[in-house]
């Protein structure tokens, strides 16, 4: 039975969201509770997403909702977090500005319990590197719109594979095929946010040696 | 190698011949009748810098050149009407764009012009907006967009011209240097645009003599008012939210653009005396939002734009982008034979089924057959587009994305042959 924050969360109530947050810490309720209360949320909204019930318009609003209720909670004095299932880099690559899709990714990923460093638009492949390095993610996702976007794909993927990073590499984006994924060396394409937390998820939560 | 269909099919008529017949050829597949064979239009866009070997940059900046590869390329496939690029961009770099970039200005040489989308009005704009969408627009907006306009944020509200003789000693604050600059700099955008138009005239006038038909979806340009909203304003993240958050000042923001826009395409058409008016379509392709949210947000003021432009006597010309086969049912809600659709992605097939007998269907070929297909492949899918989308008429043969670059020449010639071939009545 989901609690009603779930719900809220789900409904995408942002109202409803932020007062249920508000009246959970004031009762004392932990704030990593809330958390998980508004990941079960995300993961009822990836599910009617895919039922055709909602919609890009909807991902959005979820996304802004879960980034302030996470933002809100996380920023708690003396709040403890269970680990996250992994953590994950994700960028768009360099040339390409493109960044809704990607956001709504970053969001579901962080909604399904994953550490995302999210590294923003026109990502060259030195930083991907630098990034994955740093913060030992097993996962690194890729995004790109426009069809330039495939060659800076390859060379982040390359580059990757130079610096002897065991990650696994995921990409999305409108014109990103299964001949795109072959042509640029990563491991899996995802069509949409929903595919790339399922991807991620059979990677065993993207531990770097998991 | 046997004489290219098209060149047999029309060989020994003057250019005047050629210039009624297409023009009436498209003018009835237009209004739904069947005309002597399926008209075609080519829309090369960047494909002619490929071809003839210059910069796409050289293109977008030299017209005599461009215009020059336009009529090589168009007497060498021989369609009813063929367009090369679709904006100039004079008037945006005198004004210093932010929205936009060229090639060689913001992109390499050889780049594609880009439209960079932003959130230039932001939620707290909305009030100021819905109060007088002019005055902001002038004061607030274009100093946001447009470098070379940052001091028409000094002028005072426009709403003050209305004190008649007494507004008159506001007019001294305009010498002000921030603003003088602005208005000298609107001055040459406007001195940059009208040089485009005579361009672009001077291009339909030598295409004219030439015999080809200008294109169809020549006129006014105006947007679906959640475009309008969305694409230059709030931004497609924006525009989701206010769906969510404030979707009675969305509606309310659609009705006073709607209305203007309106007057805006009438005034157009009179005073050019073009017919159509080009409505370039986005957020109501399917995925962008439910069915609910097209109903209540997207389709009644895209709908009341189309049915008020044909009371007026003008022909929507509608860029259906994407994908709009779960929404192609709303669009037999639209006058008979009085607006066109050009469908980017749609099952074309589909299309013919629900809406060929609503409005003239434009489009059809892929461009990836055209890109990466082979010669067989196109003359079949060329011919299966000729029976059964061009059946009855109201079909006009063009490729789904307007701009042709990529395409292989030899691909096309097999196309416009085909079509020629089979699309005779």
């Amino acid at each position: 039975m989901p609690s009603e924050l779930t719900t809220a969360m789900a409904d995408l109530d942002e109202a409803k969201v932020q007062s249920l947050v508000q009246a959970g810490l004031a009762q004392g309720v932990s704030p990593a509770q809330l958390l998980e209360e508004c990941r079960e949320g995300m993961t009822l909204i990836g599910q009617r997403f895919e039922s055709g019930e909602y919609f890009l318009s909807d991902l959005i609003m979820a996304s802004e909702i879960f980034k302030a209720a996470a933002a809100r909670l996380t920023a708690q004095p003396g709040a403890a977090f269970s680990k996250p299932k992994g953590v994950i880099v994700m960028g768009t690559v360099k040339g390409d500005i493109h960044d809704i899709g990607k956001d709504i990714v970053v969001s579901m990923l962080r909604g399904a319990g994953y550490q995302v460093e999210d590294l923003g638009v026109d990502v060259p492949p030195e930083r991907f590197v630098e990034a994955a390095r740093a913060s030992g993610a097993g996962i690194v996702g890729l995004s790109g719109l426009l069809t330039i976007s495939f060659e800076p794909m390859k060379e982040t993927v390359a580059a990757l594979k130079a610096a002897g990073l065991p990650v696994k590499v995921m990409i999305g984006g409108g014109p990103v095929t299964e001949r795109v994924r072959e042509y640029v060396g990563a491991d899996r394409l995802g069509h949409d946010a929903q595919e790339a937390v399922r991807i991620c998820e059979s990677w065993a939560g993207g531990k770097q040696n998991g | 190698m046997a004489e290219r269909t098209s060149a047999a099919l029309d060989s020994g008529k003057t250019p005047q011949q050629l210039f009624a017949e297409r023009s009436k050829r498209l003018q009835d597949a237009l209004e739904l009748r069947q005309p002597d064979r399926i008209p075609i239009v080519l829309g090369f866009g960047y494909m002619l810098a490929e071809m003839y070997g210059i910069t796409r940059q050289e293109q977008t900046e030299n017209f005599g050149k461009a215009q020059e590869l336009l009529e090589r390329a168009a007497q060498h496939f021989q369609p009813d009407s063929a367009m090369g690029l679709f904006n100039d961009p004079a008037a945006s770099l005198a004004l210093g764009d932010r929205m936009t970039r060229w090639p060689g200005h913001g992109l390499p040489a050889n780049g594609s012009f880009q439209f960079v989308e932003g959130e230039y009005m932001k939620p707290e704009d909305y009030d100021a907006f819905l109060e007088d969408p002019a005055d902001w627009a002038i004061r607030k907006y274009w100093p946001r967009v447009f470098a070379e306009l940052e001091g028409l944020a000094l002028l005072p509200p426009l709403g003050m011209a209305a004190l008649g003789c007494y507004s008159l000693v506001t007019l001294g604050a305009l010498k002000a240097p921030p603003v003088a600059k602005a208005l000298q700099a609107l001055g040459r955008a406007i001195d940059a645009q009208a040089g485009a138009d005579a361009r672009a005239l001077e291009s339909v006038q030598r295409m004219a003599a030439l015999g080809f038909a200008p294109p169809p979806l020549a006129g006014s340009i105006v947007e679906a008012p959640f475009d309008f909203m969305s694409d230059t304003l709030r931004g497609m993240r924006g525009i989701m939210l206010d769906i969510h958050r404030r979707p009675e000042k969305l509606l309310a923001a659609m009705e006073k653009v709607l209305h203007f826009q309106l007057e805006y395409a009438i005034a157009f058409s009179r005073a050019t005396g073009l017919k159509a008016a080009f409505i370039p379509l986005h957020r109501g392709s399917d995925g962008f939002m439910s069915l609910a949210q097209f109903e209540k947000f997207y389709w009644p003021t895209l709908k009341a734009l189309q049915v008020g432009l044909v009371e007026n006597g003008i022909m929507p010309f509608v860029f259906y982008e994407g994908v709009w086969d779960q929404r192609l049912k709303y669009l037999t809600e639209l006058p008979r034979g009085k607006t066109a659709g050009w469908f980017q992605f749609s099952d074309i097939f589909h299309v013919k089924e629900v809406v060929g007998d609503t409005m003239c269907i434009y489009g059809g070929m892929r461009n990836s057959l055209l890109q990466a297909g082979t010669v067989d492949e196109v003359r079949s899918f060329t011919k299966k587009l000729c029976q059964v989308v061009g059946k009855g008429g109201g079909f006009i043969m063009s490729t789904g994305i307007g701009e042709m670059e990529g395409c292989k020449p030899e691909l096309v010639e097999a196309w416009v042959d085909a079509t020629h071939e089979y699309g005779v009545y």
